[in-house]
C-alpha cells in the first residue's frame, strides 16, 4: 500500500522488521536487557542500544537483503532500518514502552532472555515496538506530505483495508473454488456457471466496493478463521463497520494515490542545494508582523480508530497467595495463563476456578500448569480459592453457584 | 551564498525538523500557511509559537514552501513506473513500456535462462542529461525485489541475466504486475 509520504507500508516492511530484529539481538549481546529494568538506567541504555543497532545494521548492509529495496520509492531495506532506528532515538517514549514490556515479562518470569526461547521473547517485543512506531512515523509522514489529519491507528485502518481488498481480489480471481464465499460478498446468488460480472470489474482497490468489505469481514467467520476485522468484539474499527461511505472514501484515496504515484513523477529526489530553502520562507514569516488574529489554531479531533487498551493486570497481594500456602505469585501467574476468561469473563479469578474444580476436579489435563498448586499438582482447594478471594467459604460456594447457574441458563 | 551558510541552514532546518514531540499534530490549516507564506495574512503570536514549537507542523510548512518554488528544470526524471497490463495469453513476455514510454524492458530467451535489457528511449526529455550524468539505475518489481541495477551505456541500454527461476511474465503475475525505473540515490 501506498498513500502520500508514507515509506514503511509495502511488501518491504517484512525485510525491515527482521533486519530490525536481528541487529536488535546482537545488540543485546552486549546490552543486557538487565539494563533496561530500572527507569533511569534504561534510559540510558537507549543511546547504546541505538549505536549497537546501528552499527549491527550497517554491517548486515554489506549483505543481499539489506541492499533490496523496501518500497517501490527506491529505499532499501537497510536504509528503512536505519531511519526508525533514528526515529526511536527522537521518541523516547517509545522506547520506554519497550522496556516497560520488558520489566513486566521479568517480573513474571525471571531472566526470560537467558532462557531457551529467550530470544524468540525478546524479538517479539522489538517487533511490537517498531511496529507501533512505523505507523506514527507514516501517519506524520502523511500528514506532513498532503495536510490532512491522520493518527497511527488510521494507518492501521488503511492497511487493513488494503489487506481486505487483495483478499477479495484473490477470492474473486478463483470465484469458481470460491464460489459460496464469493457469492455472500456480492450478497446475492451465483448465477450458475457463468463469472460473476463484478469479479471482472475489480481492476484496483479504487473500484472495490466499501459493501464488499463489510460483507468479506462478515464471511469469515464461515470461511475464515474466525470473526473478520470488523466483526470482532474490538471497537478498533467500529467507526468503519457501519460506514460504507467512510470505506469507500478511504478506499478510493488508496487506489487514486497508488495510480498517481505510479504515474508521475516521485518527489523523493530533492535537489540537495535548496534542501534548506524553505528556512529562508520560515525566518521571513516568524518576522513578519504579528497578526490581529484572531487565532486560527486547529482543535485536536477526537480519535477515529480508538485502540483498545488491553485488559491490565490486576494487582494482586502476594500475601493473600502466601496465607493459603500457595507460591506468592501464584495469583499473577494463574491470572496470566488463562488464554479468555470467555464465558466465566464476570467472575474474579478465584471463582472461576472454583467452577473449574467443581465441574471438571482438582486435576484435569486441560489445566494450565499455572493454575495449580505445586505442592499437590492439583487446583487449589475451596478454602484456599476463598483466602486467594477474600471471602468466606460458604461465600464463595454461593458466588460459584450462581456462577454455574448462569451458564446453564446462558446455553443455547 | 557559501558553503559554510548552506551547510549551516541544512543543520539548523535539522534540528528543528528532528525533533519529535508525544502526541504532535498539525496545528495549523494549510490556508492558514500559505496565507502566512504569501505575506496576505501574518501569523499571531500564538500561531507562531504553535508552529515552532510542532515539528510536525514545521515539516507541512515545509512542503508548502517547496511546492510555491517553480518545478524543477524539465529535463529533471525521478523515476517512471510501469506494469504487465495483458492477461496471460500463453505467450511468453518479450518486453514491457513504462507508462511514460520512455523506458522499455525487453525480454531475450537463451536457451532455459533469460536476458533482461533497459532501454532509454532517446527522445525521453531527460535522455541527453541521464546519458551525460549516468547515474545508478535501478529496476524493482512490485514486490520490491531488485531485477537489475546499473548504469547506462552510451546507447541508452543496460543488460544483464534474468535474476530468477520464473521466466519475466510469469514473475511479473506474482509480484503485483508493477516495476519501476528508478535512479539509486544514496
Amino acid at each position: 500500500m501506498r498513500l502520500p509520504g508514507t515509506r514503511y507500508q509495502e511488501h518491504g516492511w517484512e525485510q525491515v522488521r527482521k533486519m530490525l530484529g536481528h541487529c536488535s539481538l546482537l545488540a543485546f549481546v552486549q546490552c543486557p536487557p538487565a539494563e533496561l529494568l530500572d527507569g533511569a538506567a534504561a534510559g540510558r541504555a537507549l543511546d547504546m542500544y541505538v549505536d549497537l543497532t546501528g552499527e549491527a545494521l550497517r554491517e548486515a548492509g554489506s549483505r543481499l537483503r539489506a541492499e533490496q529495496a523496501g518500497n517501490s520509492y527506491g529505499d532499501s531495506v537497510q536504509e528503512l532500518a536505519m531511519s526508525l532506528l533514528y526515529e526511536l532515538q527522537a521518541r523516547p517514549a517509545d522506547w520506554s514502552a519497550f522496556c516497560g514490556a520488558v520489566a513486566a515479562e521479568h517480573a513474571r518470569s525471571g531472566a526470560f532472555w537467558e532462557g531457551p526461547a529467550g530470544d524468540a521473547i525478546l524479538r517479539k517485543k522489538v517487533n511490537d515496538m517498531y511496529a507501533v512506531l512505523r505507523d506514527k512515523v507514516d501517519s506524520d509522514n502523511y500528514q506532513a506530505a498532503c495536510g490532512r489529519t491522520c493518527s497511527p491507528n488510521k494507518m492501521y485502518a488503511y492497511r487493513m483495508l488494503d489487506t481486505a481488498y487483495g483478499e477479495i481480489a484473490s477470492l474473486f480471481g478463483a470465484w469458481q473454488q470460491h464460489a459460496a464465499q464469493v457469492a455472500a460478498i456480492l450478497g446475492r446468488e451465483l448465477a450458475g456457471a457463468a463469472q460473476p460480472i463484478e469479479t471482472r470489474q475489480l481492476t484496483s482497490i479504487a473500484s472495490c466496493r466499501p459493501e464488499w468489505i463489510i460483507r468479506w469481514s462478515e464471511s469469515l467467520e464461515r470461511f475464515g478463521d474466525g470473526a473478520g476485522p470488523l466483526h470482532t468484539r474490538s471497537k478498533r474499527f467500529s467507526s468503519l463497520k457501519n460506514s460504507e461511505e467512510k470505506i469507500g472514501t478511504m478506499l478510493r484515496e488508496i487506489g487514486d494515490y497508488e495510480e498517481l504515484s505510479s504515474n508521475r513523477d516521485q518527489d523523493w529526489l530533492q535537489d540537495a542545494g535548496d534542501a534548506a530553502l524553505w528556512l529562508e520562507d520560515l525566518w521571513r514569516v516568524c518576522e513578519a508582523p504579528e497578526g490581529d488574529g484572531p487565532d486560527q489554531i486547529l482543535p485536536a479531533l477526537e480519535e477515529e480508530f480508538p485502540e483498545e487498551a488491553p485488559a491490565p493486570v490486576p494487582l494482586f497481594d502476594s500475601a493473600l497467595a502466601s496465607a493459603v500456602s500457595l507460591p506468592p505469585r501464584y495469583m499473577e501467574l494463574a491470572w496470566a495463563a488463562q488464554n479468555r476468561a470467555g464465558v466465566l469473563e464476570a467472575q474474579s479469578l478465584p471463582v472461576r476456578l472454583a467452577v473449574y474444580l467443581k465441574m471438571l476436579g482438582p486435576a484435569d489435563d486441560s489445566y494450565p500448569a499455572e493454575w495449580l498448586d505445586p505442592e499437590t499438582g492439583e487446583l487449589p482447594t475451596m478454602q484456599q480459592l476463598a483466602g486467594l478471594d477474600q471471602v468466606s467459604l460458604p461465600t464463595l460456594r454461593k458466588r460459584r453457584d450462581l456462577a454455574i447457574a448462569a451458564l446453564l441458563a446462558a446455553a443455547p | 551564498m557559501n558553503t559554510n551558510d548552506a551547510l549551516e541552514r541544512k543543520l539548523r532546518a535539522q534540528i528543528l525538523l528532528a525533533r519529535r514531540v508525544d502526541g504532535d499534530r498539525l496545528m495549523l490549516s494549510d490556508e492558514v500557511l500559505n496565507a502566512a507564506l504569501d505575506g496576505s495574512r501574518h501569523l499571531t503570536g500564538a500561531e507562531r509559537a504553535a508552529l515552532q514549537d510542532s515539528p510536525l507542523t514545521l515539516r507541512r510548512f515545509r512542503e508548502l514552501s517547496n511546492a510555491r518554488r517553480p518545478a524543477a528544470a524539465n529535463d529533471a526524471w525521478h523515476g517512471s513506473s510501469g506494469m504487465l497490463r495483458a492477461a496471460s495469453s500463453g505467450e511468453a513476455l518479450a518486453g514491457l513500456k513504462t507508462d511514460d514510454r520512455h523506458w522499455a524492458l525487453h525480454f531475450v530467451e537463451q536457451g532455459d535462462k533469460w536476458r533482461l535489457i533497459l532501454t532509454l528511449d532517446a527522445a525521453a526529455p531527460f535522455a541527453g542529461r541521464l546519458l551525460r550524468e549516468q547515474p545508478l539505475l535501478r529496476v524493482v518489481d512490485g514486490g520490491g525485489a531488485i531485477l537489475l541495477q546499473g548504469r547506462l551505456d552510451a546507447d541508452g541500454e543496460y543488460e544483464c541475466d534474468w535474476p530468477f527461476e520464473s521466466a519475466p511474465g510469469l514473475h511479473f503475475q506474482q509480484f503485483g504486475a508493477g516495476f519501476t525505473v528508478a535512479p539509486v540515490h544514496r
